[in-house]
């Protein structure tokens, strides 16, 4: 008890706001990191449902080669709008937004994040943002993509700039979420929680969270160029003046590059997690898994180039770019390999949560490979801008991130509700979600070597037959969603009552009521070891009170 | 520290059974892809086909193998150790956290899977990177939405592209308006064509026969009909052999001997409109407008709006782009085209018209009152 003691004489963690009452302040204009985690997930969750309308829309009209439903203008609209979506809207704030603020403070034994109400302002800068995005329909959506490379994006319609806008404003919320997080994870873990001692969750945002803050600078930047061009002639992209369309691929995919990783080092974290609490077995590894985090985020920053192998990068420079990426195989890796050996030996407990966590060992890992086969640059050449493009990127963001995602709303659900998802709907969902995911996006494989480009309306018909494959199994895909979100809406009232742990689990979130109290501790705990050694006791000292009617603590005087 | 209290493990014989299967199954997986019939499916057209499809075999060999075992040991754990029935709800796993030989050899393995791969990569790459001698230089433009081609002693732009059989080729590509891409399915190579820049393909072409040409950089509403499936927009390339190729060249060289070999104009600058001549360009009108547009009031549309008047309208004082309807911007629209809310019409080269044409299609509608 005495390093609690010596905290509470005026540590960080300890400045407490007093509870709010009022309804707004409550829930809406909150400043608590768990109700905005939730106002990030419930609003992701919303423009899930919108890319995902999207997403059918296209492969619906790739029903038919000739392209059946909607005409190559609107199109091109529908994917650019998907993509920018699922990354922007979706992807990014569920992970670091969403499930980052609603678990990592608690897991590092904090009150609250460093600054809430940078926080507050991080996510009402969101669905602004969103429906800036959208509003650019009313205009005349965005049509080059979620890529929109100049020159093609200075010929796009107003809801271009517009586009840009809303992207940027996003970056601005992107970037205060990565200062919030390392500062919070710098200071404000509870005593004893030393970095080796971190949940690896907790290591995955404390990864995130410098990519967040350097790389959407760069993203920034180039958003603001592209308006400046658009809305003022400043000829930044214009050849025939001075600029230079490449410059906006190198500044896009400095950051969309670390996007990538932004996009899946949370979920690395939530998987381990995961698969630990039901093999009911320390994570293996421990060390070489954060080690690893650091390493790809590392090189990260240093492979972006291999976007534009085929858009006139000098030789000397596709060089170093392929052989940095491909070194990026081994940190991965090593976390596939320490996952799968998490499994070896253990007492298996087959929830819907471990059965997605599962899937995600087969799925991402298919994505990494292709990834590794398209850094090197002879085969880039042919596989470049096609829809073995499409199928790498979905197998690693819907099969990685996705999966993850899935599988840490199952995992924590009970942490915001109190109540368990049904499990019976949530094991048909996954065996839906699996074999449609599968089934649509591992055809694009070989529809792309074979000679479909990505982003038509329209294509050559000896593809059609594929095409109506990836189809007709997206439908299953969609329907297993349907699921998950009538699932996690009949729960909320209807599920089974969880209580405080539910899985067993051992890090600190577990260890308080379920929904977590305003405070998140009563008393903040001192920790003495790394959480997962499943036959100890736990590592934690003062959480006596936690589940106990002990009054909350007293805010300090104002 | 908990390392040191880790038990002892032991693999039993079941482990080595599966591994043994999915060593088997491996095996067999890279078998199919040395077998794999890839060029059943899609020829190989050059020198650099043959070596990027071996660097493909290599990879999905690997990648493969690598998968099943991955995928075979998460399936065969799942299923070996899954919780039965009767297991006490406070069963633990075998509590290992580490192993260092293991983790040094699963770090060490993939680290010399990486070299390999980059190894045989820079080579394959070095040979694409690095140019011939003594080649065919050939130049290829990419506009929404088609490609043309110069050659060298050859005027102006021609709509086919023919390379003669076991000549090294260099072919700079470039774009005329946004990036397009020109890719080559059976040569397995692709370059952007982006606008300012000349990116350069070199490669020997192997194999005779009709290729067609696919654009993979977003383009525009047709850039999924930019490749041979459209009759307007052959985009093939033909390998010769090199007598045929000669007579192509030849001929090619006679037909363009008066083409202009100054490419169209800039789209920003500015024609002299003095001095066109309305007759002329009414000739010009009947033969290369008139489908689209009707001499007739603004409302009576084709698929572009009727032009009585045009320059005079009161009704319409703005072109359709949104400028003053002058002389000059109706020159601009015929020479830049035009897409927008009243649909789209081709640009001057799409439509073939020279600047003189233009003078005297804008004398021409002057005379429309």
């Amino acid at each position: 008890m005495a390093a609690t003691a010596v905290h509470a004489s005026g540590g960080l963690a300890d400045h407490i706001h007093p509870e709010p009452q009022g309804f707004v302040r409550k829930y809406v204009f909150s400043i608590d990191h768990k109700i905005i985690g939730i106002q990030y997930m419930i609003t992701a969750f919303l423009f899930m449902i919108l890319g995902g309308m999207l997403a059918e829309l296209i492969r619906v009209q790739l029903m038919k080669a000739s392209g059946g439903l909607m005409t190559p203008e609107t199109y091109n609209e529908v994917y650019s709008i998907h993509g920018s979506t699922m990354v922007w809207l979706v992807i990014i704030p569920l992970l670091t937004g969403g499930f980052g603020n609603l678990i990592f403070p608690v897991q590092i034994g904090a009150r609250d994040v460093a600054f809430p109400w940078l926080n507050m302002l991080s996510f009402w800068i969101f669905p602004v943002a969103g429906l800036m995005l959208y509003a650019s329909f009313l205009m005349g959506a965005p049509t080059a993509g979620w890529t929109e490379y100049p020159p093609m994006s200075l010929q796009g319609q107003a809801g271009t700039s517009m586009w840009a806008a809303a992207i940027f404003l996003i970056g601005v919320s992107s970037t205060m979420t990565g200062i919030n997080f390392l500062v919070t994870i710098l200071k404000m873990r509870a005593p004893g929680m030393t970095y080796t001692r971190m949940p690896l969750f907790v290591w995955g945002q404390f990864v995130t969270a410098p990519l967040l803050m350097i790389a959407t600078t760069a993203l920034g930047a180039a958003l603001a160029a592209l308006f400046v061009q658009r809305q003022f002639g400043v000829a930044f992209f214009d050849p025939a003046r001075g600029g230079s369309p490449l410059l906006w691929q190198h500044m896009f995919w400095f950051y969309s590059h670390p996007a990538v990783y932004i996009m899946i080092l949370p979920a690395f974290g939530m998987i381990s997690e995961i698969l630990p609490t039901f093999s009911r077995k320390p994570i293996f590894g421990y060390k070489m898994i954060a080690f690893s985090s650091c390493a790809i985020a590392i090189l990260g920053f240093m492979v972006w180039a291999h976007h534009m192998f085929t858009s006139g990068l000098a030789p000397a420079l596709q060089l170093p770019f392929m052989v940095l990426t491909m070194l990026i195989a081994i940190p991965t890796g090593v976390k596939i390999f320490s996952w799968v050996a998490t499994l070896w030996g253990g007492v298996i407990h087959m929830t819907t949560s471990m059965m997605f966590a599962i899937g995600f060992l087969a799925t991402f890992t298919l994505g990494g490979i292709t990834g590794v086969f398209l850094a090197a640059v002879p085969f880039d050449l042919h596989a470049h801008g096609t829809y073995f493009i499409v199928a790498h990127l979905h197998y690693v963001l819907v099969g990685g991130s996705l999966m993850g995602i899935l599988a840490g709303l199952f995992y924590w659900y009970p942490k915001m509700t109190g109540r368990l998802m049904n499990e019976t709907l949530g094991k048909w969902a996954f065996w839906l979600f699996f074999i449609g995911f599968n089934g649509t996006f591992l055809p694009m494989h070989w529809l792309g070597m074979w000679g479909q480009p990505r982003r038509v309306a329209m294509y050559d018909p000896q593809f059609q037959g594929w095409n109506q494959v990836a189809s007709w199994f997206s439908f299953v895909m969609t329907a297993a969603l349907i699921l998950v979100l009538i699932n996690a809406l009949w729960s909320m009232r209807s599920g089974k009552r969880s209580g405080h742990n539910p899985w067993n689990a051992r890090t600190l979130e577990w260890q308080i009521p379920s929904p977590m109290p305003y405070y998140n501790f009563k008393h903040v705990p001192s920790v003495f070891a790394a959480p997962y050694d499943f036959a100890e006791p736990l590592p934690y000292r003062g959480l006596e009170e936690e589940l106990t009617g002990a009054p909350p603590p007293v805010p300090a005087a104002h | 520290m908990p390392e040191n209290r880790d038990p002892v493990v032991h693999l039993d014989r079941q482990f080595w059974i599966v591994t043994a299967v999915l060593a088997v199954l491996a095996a067999l997986s890279i078998l199919f892809w040395i077998w794999a019939p890839i060029t059943g499916i899609m020829p190989e057209a050059v020198d650099k086909a043959q070596q990027i499809d071996a660097l493909f075999r290599f990879l999905a060999a690997t990648g493969t193998a690598l998968w099943i075992f991955i995928c075979g040991y998460v399936l065969y754990f799942a299923l070996a150790f899954r919780r039965r029935a009767g297991t006490p709800e406070n069963a633990v796993g075998i509590q290992i956290h580490d192993n260092n030989k293991l983790e040094f050899w699963w770090t060490v393995v993939p680290t010399v899977f990486v070299v390999l791969m980059a190894i045989f990569s820079i080579r394959i790459w070095y040979g694409i990177e690095i140019a011939p001698s003594n080649t065919l230089v050939v130049e290829a433009i990419g506009h929404q939405w088609y490609y043309t081609f110069r050659y060298p002693n050859v005027n102006g732009e021609v709509k086919e592209m023919h390379l003669p059989l076991g000549q090294p080729v260099t072919l700079n590509v470039t774009a005329a308006d946004v990036i397009h891409s020109f890719w080559i399915p059976a040569m397995r190579l692709k370059q952007d064509m982006v606008p300012g820049l000349i990116n350069t393909m070199e490669f020997t072409p192997t194999r005779p026969g009709k290729y067609e040409i696919i654009c993979t950089e977003f383009c525009g509403v047709n850039h999924g009909l930019m490749h041979s499936g459209t009759e307007e927009n052959p985009a093939y390339v033909y390998i010769d052999q090199p007598a045929q190729y000669a007579a192509w060249y030849a001929r090619t060289e006679r037909e363009q001997a008066h083409a202009s070999n100054a490419i169209a104009a800039p789209a920003s600058a500015r024609l002299k409109l003095a001095g066109g001549d309305p007759k002329a360009g009414a000739q010009i009108f009947a033969t290369k407008c008139s489908a689209c547009h009707a001499v007739g009031p603004f409302d009576q549309r084709i698929v572009g709006p009727g032009l009585k008047g045009v320059l005079y309208d009161p009704a319409h004082p703005q072109l359709v782009d949104g400028d003053k309807a002058t002389p000059e911007n109706v020159a601009k629209i015929i020479q830049n085209g035009y897409k927008g809310s009243m649909g789209q019409m081709p640009n001057q080269t799409s439509n073939a018209l020279s600047n003189k044409d233009i003078v005297n299609l804008v004398a021409y509608l002057k005379t429309l009152r």
